[in-house]
């Protein structure tokens, strides 16, 4: 039922904002423009309003949810392509129709570590695509190869690779086409009229040629994510401070906190002053902290620092898989110390002093596996506004599908049970298949923030990293008119795109 | 003039929002002969605004043949400013009732030419042949719409200078910062309200207990602008309870004992038009 002219108003329901409130207010779109609309101004100056009023009867109505780390769900895997472009495709399609009912209107497809010769194809296959009626594939995230052989989780040890020769290795990998300056990319991605696309590489910074590579694809408007890694407190902020804005799935592949050197899960606690901090550029692949951790331990083994030992444990090959979290026995010897600063420090209570710092965003599995609860809130209460909400959905992410022993690829096999996913006569978690809409529930359970706090996690933030929240993730006028209806436990009711609904729920939930 | 009293101000914007949906269904309005409404912005109103808005969704009014003027706007205040009076019409009713856009009427205080856009509005309000209820409100020194102490009683809709009370107390509205007050606004007139057939005014809260002594027990004063209703033929006033502190009880009591009157005349008008127009029953009263 389209409206006579072209406008919808809904009613009655709780728009979730920016800052994470939920107000009682109509939301007005344009359903053949596929927009939201500014009231007032439709009102005033087109001198139009709605000819269709949706009454939503007190349910949310909210953005349509992003997952910017997925790797594939129904079956269709995004880290296999067997050289069919036609069947890659068709599997684009079908993950993108289906995704909608678990309310995720854009997505960006995730590569996990593949054998070198197959990236230019599959990112390019990965550009940007639309279609009526289903999510929007925002473009791609390659997770590897660039990352911590350590770290490396479910990816193949013998597909990881050093960057020696920075940037140039990178396009050599990832094609460099595909590594172009954001507008050139946006441009040659035909039939992508509107210009919205994302690049996001996950790589551990400790790995030889990576940041300088990242600094700049950083530059180029491709989004550096830190993960799979064991970059001490020191190669991590320099990460930050040389673009870095995102954390691949927190606390899974990487070390844990320890207070001494934090690592990266410590750059939520990063302090506004590290702006004041003198450059620095750690040569090692281990930072200083970790340069003496060997003589805390034993004064004659000063060489032995725990990064190494983490390599040296788990350096002899790729056939045993890994566990994800491996314990640190080590104790690093000292905290470091900031740079002492001559300047007044700041006398209002309840602000923090706003620098050029900024702490980067981070991705977290609210599956309740992949993270505790506990550990969920403390990264919340850390960090509230850098907080993303992802699936990491392996190929069988699926709400319709049965726990059992399922192929994966190259022979191996997954075990689901429930949201718990993991590689078959191992404890080594790979992926998930839970769906956004349920970590956004877990996740209001897990801190104790409200729905519209939730929300924000899956909406605003992940948009706002990625630098689209003019068109996705947020209620602007403007943006997309990608849309889900929540009731108030967080059940996507209905899901919109462009303006069109393209899912409603069948039956009522009991 | 009539004033009515409520215990507080949710039950005056009950009884103004069910006085004024009586008014239009009554009219009966039609495309071609629309009911005409002149209406206010600011704290008073809203609860009115609340109600009528819930017999709109309840399906029990529309406002599809309603022409609405407002009172008045800013001079200079871009209209999508969140305090701009364009803003508080479509947030807090516009957006919730079935009014057509084309129906709805307010000052531009961004106009080129100011007086002109004053001229062309009082002239457009006679288009219409007049506006047949203005609801309006008052300010803490009895203003009615932007005409300050002072203002000539008979005048029109044109540029006015905000009196420093008014700027002082719109401050809040403005970070408290009443630089970013504005200085100047488009209103219509005294004489404006007063030439529309009906006035509704609101006046709720103890601090505006004196402006409406004022208005009511004290002579016509430009210094109180609102007491220019007295020269109006059908003025109503509704207060709250808090309102009338600055009243003598004679006068609380005197218009207390008006409403029960007026109460039985208009149900034996409503009986007299239910009943078919029969000579031998026009008499009928009882």
């Amino acid at each position: 039922m389209e409206s006579e002219n072209g406008l919808i108003c809904f009613t009655n329901c709780l728009l979730p904002l920016e800052d994470g409130s939920l107000v009682e207010q109509d939301l007005w779109i344009d359903e053949r423009r596929g927009v939201i609309l500014d009231a007032q101004r439709t009102f005033f100056l087109r001198r139009d309003r709605p000819a269709r009023v949706i009454d939503l009867g007190g349910n949310i109505l909210s953005p349509g949810y992003l997952d910017i780390q997925i790797n594939g769900a129904y079956g269709f895997d995004f880290s296999v392509f067997d050289g069919d472009h036609e069947a890659y495709r068709n599997g684009l399609r079908t993950v993108a129709e289906k995704i909608v009912e678990t309310g995720v209107t854009s997505l960006v497809p995730t590569i996990i570590t593949q054998e070198k010769s197959l990236y230019p194809a599959l990112l390019h296959l990965l550009r940007p695509y639309s279609s009526p009626n289903s999510a929007t594939m925002l473009g791609w995230h390659a997770e590897g190869p660039f990352i911590q052989m350590a770290k490396r989780g479910a990816h193949a040890s013998e597909f990881l690779l050093k960057a020696d020769e920075g940037l140039a290795t990178f396009e050599k990998i990832y094609g460099a086409e595909n590594l172009v300056h954001q507008e050139d990319w946006l441009m040659a991605c035909e039939g992508q009229h509107d210009s919205l696309g994302v690049r996001i590489i996950t790589a551990a910074p400790e790995i030889a040629g990576v940041r300088p590579a990242m600094e700049e694809a950083t530059k180029r408007g491709v989004v550096f994510s830190i993960g799979h890694s064991i970059a001490s407190t020191d190669i991590a902020t320099a990460a930050v401070m040389g673009g870095a804005r995102l954390i691949t799935h927190l606390f899974n592949a990487m070390p844990q906190l320890h207070h001494r050197d934090p690592c990266i899960i410590g750059l939520l606690g990063a302090s506004p002053h590290l702006s004041f901090l003198p450059p620095t550029s750690p040569t090692s692949p281990v930072g200083p902290t970790f340069q003496s951790t060997g003589a805390a331990l034993s004064r004659s083994d000063s060489s032995t620092s725990l990064a190494k030992r983490a390599l040296q444990a788990h350096g002899d090959g790729g056939a045993k898989a890994t566990s994800e979290a491996f314990d640190e026995l080590v104790t690093p010897p000292q905290t470091p110390i900031l740079a002492p600063i001559d300047t007044d420090l700041h006398l209002k209570k309840g602000e923090t002093t706003r620098l050029s710092f900024e702490r980067p965003f981070y991705e977290l599995i609210v599956d309740g596996i992949h993270s505790h609860p506990n550990s969920v809130r403390l990264a919340y209460s850390a960090y509230p506004e850098g907080c993303i909400l992802i699936t990491d959905a392996m190929k069988i992410l699926d709400p319709h599908l049965k726990d059992g022993v399922h192929e994966w690829r190259d022979g191996k096999r997954f075990v689901k049970e429930g949201d718990k996913l993991y590689l078959e006569g191992t404890d080594t978690l790979a992926g998930s298949a839970v769906t956004l809409d349920k970590c956004v529930r877990n996740f209001s359970r897990f801190t104790g923030c409200s729905l519209g706090e939730a929300i924000k996690c899956a909406t605003y933030n992940p948009a706002k990293c990625l630098g689209i929240e003019h068109r996705k993730g947020t209620l602007r006028p403007g943006a997309d008119a990608d849309l889900i209806v929540l009731d108030r436990k967080g059940y996507v009711q209905s899901t919109w795109v462009g303006g069109k609904k393209v899912w409603k729920r069948q039956a009522l939930r009991i | 003039m009539r004033l009515i009293i409520r215990d507080d101000a949710a039950a005056v914007g009950e009884y103004i929002g069910n006085y004024i949906a009586k008014r239009i269904v009554d009219f009966n309005p039609t495309a071609e002969r629309p009911f005409v409404l002149g209406l206010p912005t600011g704290s008073s109103p809203i609860l009115t605004y609340k109600h009528l808005i819930k017999l709109v969704k309840a399906g029990k009014l529309s406002f599809k043949h309603v022409v609405t003027f407002n009172m008045d706007e800013y001079v200079k205040l871009p209209e999508d400013h969140p305090e701009s009076y364009h803003t508080f019409m479509f947030r807090e009713f516009f957006s919730h009732i079935d009014v057509s856009p084309s129906q709805v009427n307010i000052l531009n205080g961004n106009a080129k030419d100011l007086i002109g856009e004053c001229n062309a509005y009082e002239a457009k309000i006679k288009s219409y042949g007049g506006i047949e209820l203005f609801l309006g409100g008052i300010g803490e020194d009895g203003h009615i719409a932007f005409n300050e102490p002072g203002s000539s009683l008979q005048s029109r809709t044109r540029i006015k200078t905000l009196a420093y009370d008014t700027i002082l107390a719109n401050a809040r509205f403005f970070g408290n910062d009443i630089s970013k007050v504005p200085r100047m606004a488009l209103t219509v007139g005294v004489q404006t309200v007063l030439d529309s057939r009906e006035v509704v005014v609101v006046v709720t809260g103890q601090r505006k207990a004196l402006a409406l002594s004022q208005a009511i027990e004290n002579g016509v004063n430009h210094l109180w602008t609102l007491s220019a209703l007295q020269t109006h033929p059908w003025a109503l006033i509704v207060a709250d309870e808090d309102a009338t502190a600055e009243l003598k009880v004679k006068t609380v009591k005197y218009f207390k004992s008006i409403e029960r009157v007026q109460e039985e005349v208009e149900e034996m008008h409503a009986r007299l038009k239910d009943t078919p127009a029969e000579p031998d029953q026009v008499g009928s009263m009882e």
